[in-house]
């Protein structure tokens, strides 16, 4: 059985989705069930006191998804930690999507605060998933310190560009001691399928899936998607080759033997 | 009486001079749901099982907080 | 400097016994790479090459894949030039003394065989480094048999000192050590390793290594992980070719590798192709001795496999050989070599390692690489860099 496993927990879904910018509670748990994502973001953020909100994640079946709280928001290892903790104490899970975005344009990771909160993180015990920017030799030192995955975007947050950090993540797939998630910029399933092509043991998409005309098709598509190209992946297909141009004969001298 | 508490960033008073006794308490008046929330107390994080025995002073500082969607 | 490991530590004897390339599974590799199949090395070749997986490995250096050495070589000559330019490291060794307490079969320094042993004094190590120098070579190898209770750690330390204003690289090719060890070696200068597994097998190794420290194979596998944990830069392994199966040698060699690889990133991992040659009072007729065809076969799989590893070339191999193993993947050589104690300055009558069969001299050794559209590298490091301080310390911090 091809098996997703994180910090010893078994997965046969290689599709993460996040909850954010659907339109309804209802759309998102709709989306959810279609992609047959067993792990699901989530984000923490004040309450409202003057108005009662729906709590929009009453839709989501708690027994059934792992819910992964993210620290967006943090824009420092101390915010991202203090998130962390508040997060633990609700669900008494201890896994965390580490995430820290000081820019807000772009709101691509600050890679010195991330390892500085991964290091403090995964020393109090929780199971760490950060997201980075596809940087190889910031995912070797974040596994290092023991985080559970390296999760490098793909392209921007939101916007929809696909594995623009190809060649990166490709070299971070290849170092990886720990499962890589590409999360972020996927913007179609044939994105998601290029990922799992390269090797990449699982991907994160959120918002090609909530703004799509129809999510819960789409979360379908990316859902094939992913299959799809795991199933390629493990098959062995033939990458383009650098077929070297004819040359002089490099091992004529061995006729001799 | 006037006393004070904020809450999520905000100073609330409370006319009546009554602050609520507990988080417990302070969340039936706010009308939010318990069993969603994290609450913080100056700083220091209160578990959900104690927040009926965990009181409130005037002049502290509470952060509650729930899960909401996120990428 | 000691590198954290993460929590899922799973170690290089565990791996080589699960897959079964420590030799109990000798078989099943056996006819596995029997059962390869022409089809197989040709959708081996079609893949981007550089990448390892065992599986590929396997197909390259199968029976199979002989009938396709000039694909491989080809390949191979293209990633090498990408990857490391058209230059060619040049480094020499020093032998500081054949005193051995080891029993190893096939060497020339067996502590059973019976000739006039030499160590050098600090002195004459130096006078010996100075002659290399003299030749422009900047990359010096420290060599050494089994003796530890001169050619002690202190001792090795001290002569790093002495000779680090003299050699931008200086490595050294000794007995096993621990950790601890290591990190004082790198302290004082030193900052690569090289140390042969020789062979994978568990049952060839106490056959060819029946007494003295080295018969401990475990303690000797431990070995390349140790000096990563002491921060050494570059680690160089090998199996001694010929004493077994070089085809399962060289699946264990790259598990070994890879496994360096992965979890010592800020190392580079270098492999060695050492080919049984003659040596005094060493009977050859016992050995499975490789034909320039295998090796060359070897050098190729493991480029194919690994883009980014130093392959290295002594001159236990023969002229010719060497002229075209340069075009092939190789990145770095010995030129002018003696492996004779004292050798350099012409201390008289004592006994080589091995018999060197390349004789020629540096100058020409980098002459034939200019002929053929390569630059000879002397100095890989910036002296500025690793030069320690007039007081005595490293310039930067090794920590």
């Amino acid at each position: 059985m091809d098996e997703l496993i994180i910090a010893n927990r078994r997965f046969t879904s290689r599709l993460l989705i996040g909850t954010g910018k659907f339109s309804s509670s209802k759309v998102m748990a709709e989306a959810v069930e279609a992609a047959g994502a067993q792990i699901v973001t989530v984000a923490l953020r004040r309450i409202d006191i003057t108005n009662q909100n729906d709590d929009m994640l009453a839709a989501i079946d708690r027994s059934k998804y792992l819910l992964l709280p993210n620290t967006s928001g943090a824009r420092t290892a101390d915010e991202a930690v203090r998130l962390s903790r508040l997060a633990r104490a609700a669900t008494g899970i201890n896994w965390v999507k580490l995430e820290v975005t000081p820019d807000p344009y772009y709101l691509l990771p600050d890679p010195v605060e991330t390892l500085k909160a991964a290091e403090i993180l995964v020393k109090e015990g929780f199971v760490v998933l950060p997201y980075i920017n596809a940087d190889p030799i910031l995912s070797k030192k974040l596994q290092d310190v023991g985080t559970a995955t390296v999760m490098p975007l793909a392209s921007p947050i939101g916007s929809n560009q696909g594995l623009k950090t190809r060649a990166a993540i490709e070299i971070i797939i290849e170092q990886a001691n720990v499962p890589v998630v590409v999360d972020a910029g996927l913007g179609l399933p044939s994105h998601a399928a290029e990922a799992m092509e390269m090797g990449a043991d699982a991907v994160l998409v959120n918002t090609a899936i909530a703004t799509a005309a129809e999510p819960a098709k789409m979360a379908h598509a990316f859902k094939l998607a992913v299959e799809a190209g795991r199933t390629a992946f493990l098959s062995g297909a033939a990458a383009e080759s650098k077929k070297a141009n004819a040359s002089s004969p490099l091992t004529g001298f061995l006729r001799n033997e | 009486m006037m006393r004070v508490l904020k809450i999520n960033g905000q100073e609330k008073t409370f006319p009546d001079g009554k602050i609520p006794a507990t988080i417990a308490d302070l969340l039936q008046q706010l009308r939010v749901d318990a069993a969603t929330v994290v609450a913080e107390l100056d700083g220091q994080i209160i578990e959900r099982a104690n927040f009926s025995n965990t009181s409130l002073r005037a002049g502290q500082s509470i952060e509650l907080v729930r899960f909401v969607p996120g990428g | 400097m000691t590198m954290t490991i993460t929590a899922q530590h799973i170690d290089i004897k565990k791996i080589l016994a699960d897959r079964g390339l420590d030799g109990c599974g000798r078989d099943i590799w056996t006819k596995r790479l029997g059962d390869i199949t022409p089809a197989e090395v040709e959708w081996a070749l079609s893949r981007q090459p550089g990448y390892y997986v065992l599986d590929r490995l396997l197909i390259l250096v199968s029976p199979a894949a002989e009938n396709y050495l000039e694909q491989m070589a080809q390949l191979s000559h293209q990633l090498t030039l990408q990857r490391f330019g058209k230059t060619v490291r040049l480094y020499a060794p020093l032998y500081l003394s054949n005193f051995c307490v080891n029993d190893c079969v096939y060497c020339g320094f067996n502590k059973s065989h019976d000739f006039p042993r030499i160590r050098l004094t600090i002195e004459q190590a130096v006078a010996e480094a100075d002659v290399i120098a003299k030749e422009g070579f900047k990359d010096l190898l420290l060599v050494s048999s089994e003796d530890r209770s001169f050619i002690s750690v202190d001792y090795l330390c001290e002569l790093a000192g002495k000779l680090r204003p003299k050699f931008s690289s200086l490595s050294v090719e000794i007995y096993q050590m621990n950790t601890e060890e290591y990190a004082k070696l790198f302290a004082s200068g030193i900052e690569g390793v090289t140390l042969y597994q020789e062979t994978y097998d568990r049952d060839t190794y106490s056959k060819y290594h029946p007494a003295g420290p080295k018969a401990d194979y475990d303690y000797r596998l431990s070995a390349p992980e140790s000096m990563a944990q002491a921060g050494m830069r570059e680690i160089g392994i090998g199996a001694l070719l010929g004493l077994d199966n070089w085809r399962l040698e060289t699946l264990a060699l790259a598990e070994h590798a890879h496994y360096l690889m992965k979890r010592y990133w800020q190392s580079r991992v270098s492999f060695s192709f050492p080919r049984l040659r003659p040596a005094k009072d060493v009977d050859r007729s016992q050995f499975n001795l490789l034909s320039d065809k295998n090796l060359v076969q070897m050098i190729l799989a493991l480029r194919l496999c690994f883009a980014d590893a130093g392959l290295t070339i002594s001159t236990r191999e023969p002229a010719h050989l060497r002229d075209h193993l340069v075009k092939l993947g190789i990145t770095r050589m010995s030129a002018g070599s003696k492996t004779n104690p004292g050798g350099y300055s012409g201390s008289t009558g004592s006994v080589e390692q091995f018999e060197i069969d390349d004789k020629r001299t540096p100058a020409q050794i980098a002459a034939m690489l200019k002929s053929q559209g390569l630059e000879p590298v002397w100095k890989d490091w910036d002296s500025a860099f690793s030069e320690t301080s007039p007081i005595g310390g490293p310039a930067f911090t090794r920590a």
